[in-house]
């Protein structure tokens, strides 16, 4: 994760175009200025995929695509912008309607196809963006189309972090379906309402240990790290999510659809790469999540996220999930003053890594990713990765598909080095290779129905098995 | 000896000389007929009707000489009018306005610039500095093809943008005239580099199912000036057939002659020329008289392409890398002032009042016989005319004109905002910024226009048409949602 992306010869052969604002700004629009959150993030940026099936594209041209996308802009004035750095050394957007990059492709399989083969993987469905070596000139989104054999699509979004965050991206995304559908675009948009942040006494004010200092790869905003990250996503279906509730806790909950998994998943995860990492298991972890309730659409992209940290004296590989659990709800203390403090005293000309300096959990469950529709029709899939993080890791939680009874479960997207992600991999034991949620989906169509479902628990494991009449299908994860 | 005009002309006293000097030559003849007529009437008035009956009768004039008389004055007056040629109306005009979807901000061209270009940083730092000085706004279009990096060129997307500009153009054409395609007796299309088989005008012929019997021409390869190459065509032809509608289409299709190789002096062409297009309807007919915008006076055609240099301006051409680009050399403003002098002295006596002339010939007479160090004299354009529509070729084309004929910042604030808000669209550019005038409420009855293009070969040609009505705002056409933006302030160089 930590190499330049590819210049030289594009992995698959893109047609690349640029999509700007339908009117011109004017000269009193010109400078965005962006706060410390922003520059805190600069050396990320946020990729996700939506991927449709051909029942929703339903022929729709590439000019159809890009279309809604001239309107659009409108309101996004510094998102066609381009990274300036002003004359102290401080970063700043020109809102020069340079525009967004728009890459088209062609694929030779069918949807099924790709999936089998790259599950859930992000990386070939988004153009491999970093900003430089010519700041002035790189463009700070680059949106993606890859048109599938059997009429697929999908959509994947390359968005610079210091423009907004992982929800500004999605309301990117989610506005120009909605403009494609018909409806007009906002006028414009409104800032968002931060909260102040609730507990004063957990706040740290000096020395915030949830960054580091980065070093930059030549002119590239990317962090060198010392490991190369890989990234895989793990789905966990709501019946997985059910039985590690209950037999992770000892209380008796009501499961509903919004019931939040963030807490239980993500100590889950500590407990495994604690596990992994012996003695040098990470005692000190980051939280990142959003300070602003209720995400709209209309909203101004942002970087609203909050970030804590966890200090404990545990060792998260012998520690029970419930204590972790108890230590993410209650014991995080927010950084964000702190964070603001360093951030001024470098007038901004510093170059930070967040996701990735400690272990870092992103709670993005709130982020309704299968709210854009092409059509009318929700993405089959849609998943979200970071790029350009730290070798401590990252885990993101997002919402998973719509299985056949409507419970959504969740997808984990983790990046770690390479050795720990395989091990990472082992300890989880996902079958990977069948997807039960799609499988099912497409059976229920077919008017199978599930004739038996069995779930055996041992000490260690436990194993869901679903039998349709004509196959049946086993999950197991192992817990030690 | 003394000049005939002194120097000083900031003087108040020398105004009114000249005033007076103008009125007094431009209307000689009525001043001269007035003392006469009112001699002859006195004359009369004292002979008193008695003394004119006796002279009437002692003339003796039998019926065979009247007749004869009443005969050779009706022989006379039918010869007259039966040569004066047709009044050609301009009855309408419908400009294309491109769609947001093309639209080129100066950050994107330079983008692309910088990645298609980018084994040339040479290159790219003399686009960019074109760019900065070129007078381009940030609203001009280019079509869809050329937004890609690299642009790709094919035929099917050329006949694409083909068919959206000239169909738009026309159809907006057909809204506004209620001509029916039914009804078009000639038709003239003038794209100069792009050339299919079947032709455009065999393109149009097909969208709108044309007549069979319809006159149908297509010029290309004819430059930036086809466009009143085509106006003179069509005054020509409804000298000759009675009773007739004529439509021109004017454009410049962009997509296969971007050019992309990395000689400077082809890549001029890149930052300035972008989509754009015309249709105008002209008419011979009597009943199209009263709602024709315009009428056309005089076209003068003038072709320098006898001089080598002159040929060899505009010249399109394979770079060393065998891509194909229009090179322009370094002496073609020097070309176009020596063009536009040939043209106004063709022009000039067509137009220009009589007093303007009267000196024109003294200065001509005296350098010629008395003194050859007088400055000569040009004549004052601006008493000719109202308006002017000057091709928006490029900032300094507008330049150099303005310099020349001595206009105002008001004369060519047409040209220059249509060089800002559309580019060079060449033919079509005129007709740009005739709309313009119109949409700000500046074109009254019996205003003139003149329109001056200049194009590859080296050719200048310019046309007057006389307004025939007041034409009232608001009116429909490109210029609609910004007209009120403008007159914009153009930059000497803009920043990036």
């Amino acid at each position: 994760m930590g190499s330049l992306p590819n210049l030289e010869t594009p992995p698959q052969i893109s047609r690349i175009s640029t999509v700007v604002p339908a009117t011109p700004r004017g000269e009193e629009n010109s400078a965005y200025n962006l706060n410390y959150m922003d520059l805190l993030m600069k050396l990320h940026y946020i990729r996700s995929i939506y991927l449709f099936n051909s029942k929703a594209v339903q022929n729709l041209s590439i000019s159809d695509l890009k279309a809604p996308m001239f309107q659009l802009l409108d309101s996004y004035s510094h998102v066609s912008g381009r990274v300036r750095i002003s004359e102290s050394g401080r970063p700043f957007i020109k809102c020069n309607d340079a525009g967004v990059r728009i890459a088209e492709s062609h694929c030779e399989k069918t949807l099924r196809e790709w999936l089998d083969e790259k599950e859930y993987s992000v990386d070939e469905l988004v153009y491999d963006h970093v900003l430089g070596p010519d700041l002035a000139f790189s463009p700070l989104v680059f949106v993606k189309f890859t048109f599938f054999k059997c009429g697929g699509l999908s959509v994947g979004l390359s968005w610079a972090h210091i423009l907004g965050d992982a929800f500004s991206a999605r309301n990117f995304i989610t506005k120009w379906s909605h403009t494609l559908a018909g409806q007009a675009p906002p006028k414009s948009l409104h800032m968002p309402n931060l909260t102040k942040p609730q507990f004063l006494s957990n706040s740290v004010y000096d020395n915030p240990i949830s960054i580091k200092r980065a070093t930059t790869i030549e002119e590239y905003w990317l962090a060198a790290t010392d490991s190369y990250v890989a990234t895989h996503t793990f789905h966990i279906t709501s019946k997985q999510l059910h039985h590690l509730l209950t037999t992770s806790t000892s209380t008796n909950i009501n499961i509903n659809t919004k019931t939040k998994y963030f807490e239980i998943i993500s100590a889950m995860i500590w407990k495994c790469i604690g596990q992994i990492r012996g003695n040098f298991g990470p005692r000190v972890v980051t939280i990142c999540t959003t300070n602003i309730s209720n995400r709209a659409e209309n909203e101004f992209p942002t970087n609203g996220s909050v970030l804590s940290k966890i200090e404990t004296s545990l060792s998260p590989g012998e520690s029970e999930i419930s204590e972790l659990v108890k230590l993410i709800a209650e014991k995080k203390m927010n950084e964000n003053h702190g964070l603001e403090k360093m951030m001024e005293e470098g007038e901004g000309k510093d170059d930070f890594i967040v996701y990735g300096a400690k272990l870092t959990f992103v709670d993005l469950e709130e982020g309704n990713f299968y709210g854009v529709k092409i059509n009318g029709q929700k993405p089959i899939l849609a998943n979200c990765d970071f790029r350009g993080v730290g070798d401590q890791g990252v885990v993101l939680v997002l919402s998973g598909p719509e299985d056949y009874n409507g419970n959504n479960g969740r997808m984990v997207t983790i990046s770690l080095p390479g050795k720990e992600l395989d091990q990472l991999k082992c300890k989880l034991s996902f079958s990977c290779k069948l997807q039960p949620w799609n499988f099912l989906r497409e059976s229920e169509q077919r008017g199978d129905t599930t004739t038996a479902t069995t779930i055996t628990t041992t000490s260690t494991t436990v194993s869901v098995t679903m039998a349709t009449t004509n196959i049946a299908t086993t999950t197991t994860f192992v817990l030690r | 000896m003394p000049p005939i005009l002194p120097d000083f002309s900031s003087s108040v006293k020398l105004k009114y000389v000249k005033l007076g000097y103008q009125y007094l030559v431009n209307h000689i003849i009525t001043l001269t007929l007035i003392p006469i007529m009112i001699g002859v009437s006195i004359e009369l008035i004292r002979l008193g009707p008695n003394e004119i009956l006796n002279l009437w009768n002692s003339l003796n004039l039998n019926l065979v000489q009247i007749l004869c008389s009443s005969f050779l004055v009706i022989f006379i007056a039918t010869v007259y009018f039966m040569s004066k040629p047709r009044t050609i109306y301009l009855v309408d005009y419908a400009c294309f306005k491109p769609p947001v979807t093309c639209r080129v901000p100066f950050a994107t061209f330079m983008e692309h610039s910088r990645l298609i270009l980018k084994n040339n940083p040479k290159s790219v730092e003399f686009q960019m500095r074109i760019l900065e000085r070129s007078g381009l706004g940030e609203e001009t279009c280019l079509p869809p093809s050329i937004h890609y990096i690299p642009p790709k060129p094919t035929m099917e997307s050329a006949r694409g943008e083909a068919e959206l500009v000239i169909f738009s153009a026309m159809d907006s054409l057909f809204e506004k005239t209620g001509l029916k395609p039914k009804d078009i007796d000639i038709l003239i299309v003038n794209c100069s580099l792009f050339s299919p088989t079947p032709s455009l005008s065999a393109m149009v012929i097909n969208k709108y199912k044309l007549r069979s019997n319809i006159r149908s021409f297509n010029l290309s390869g004819m430059g930036c000036s086809a466009g009143l190459i085509s106006i003179d065509l069509a005054r020509d032809l409804l000298q000759v057939h009675p009773n007739s509608n004529a439509v021109v289409v004017s454009t410049e299709i962009i997509t296969p002659n971007y050019y992309q190789g990395n000689e400077r002096a082809m890549l001029l062409p890149n930052c300035l020329f972008r989509m754009g297009g015309a249709a105008i309807m002209l008419s011979n007919r009597t009943t199209e008289k009263r709602r024709a915008k315009y009428r056309l006076v005089h076209v003068v055609r003038t072709h320098k392409g006898g001089d080598d240099k002159a040929y060899k301006c505009v010249f399109e051409e394979e770079d060393k890398e065998g891509k194909v680009g229009i090179s322009l050399q370094k002496d073609l403003m020097a070309i176009a002032g020596e063009a536009l002098k040939s043209n106004i002295t063709t022009m000039g006596p067509l137009v220009l009042p009589a007093s303007e002339q009267l000196l024109f010939l003294i200065t001509l007479i005296g350098r010629k016989i008395f003194n050859p160090k007088w400055k000569p004299y040009i004549p004052d354009f601006k008493q000719a005319f109202e308006h002017f529509c000057i091709h928006a070729g490029g900032r300094a084309v507008i330049d150099e004109l303005q310099k020349n004929l001595q206009l105002s910042t008001e004369h060519v604030e047409a040209s220059r905002m249509t060089l800002h808000r559309f580019g060079n669209t060449s033919s079509s550019s005129l007709w740009y910024e005739l709309n313009y005038i119109e949409s700000k409420g500046r074109m009254k009855k019996g205003d003139r226009v003149w329109q001056i293009a200049f194009g590859s070969g080296f050719k200048c040609n310019s046309a007057v048409w006389k307004c025939n009505r007041s034409i009232k705002t608001p009116i429909d056409g490109p210029w609609t949602d910004c007209i009120d933006r403008y007159p914009v302030h153009i930059p000497e160089i803009v920043k990036l």
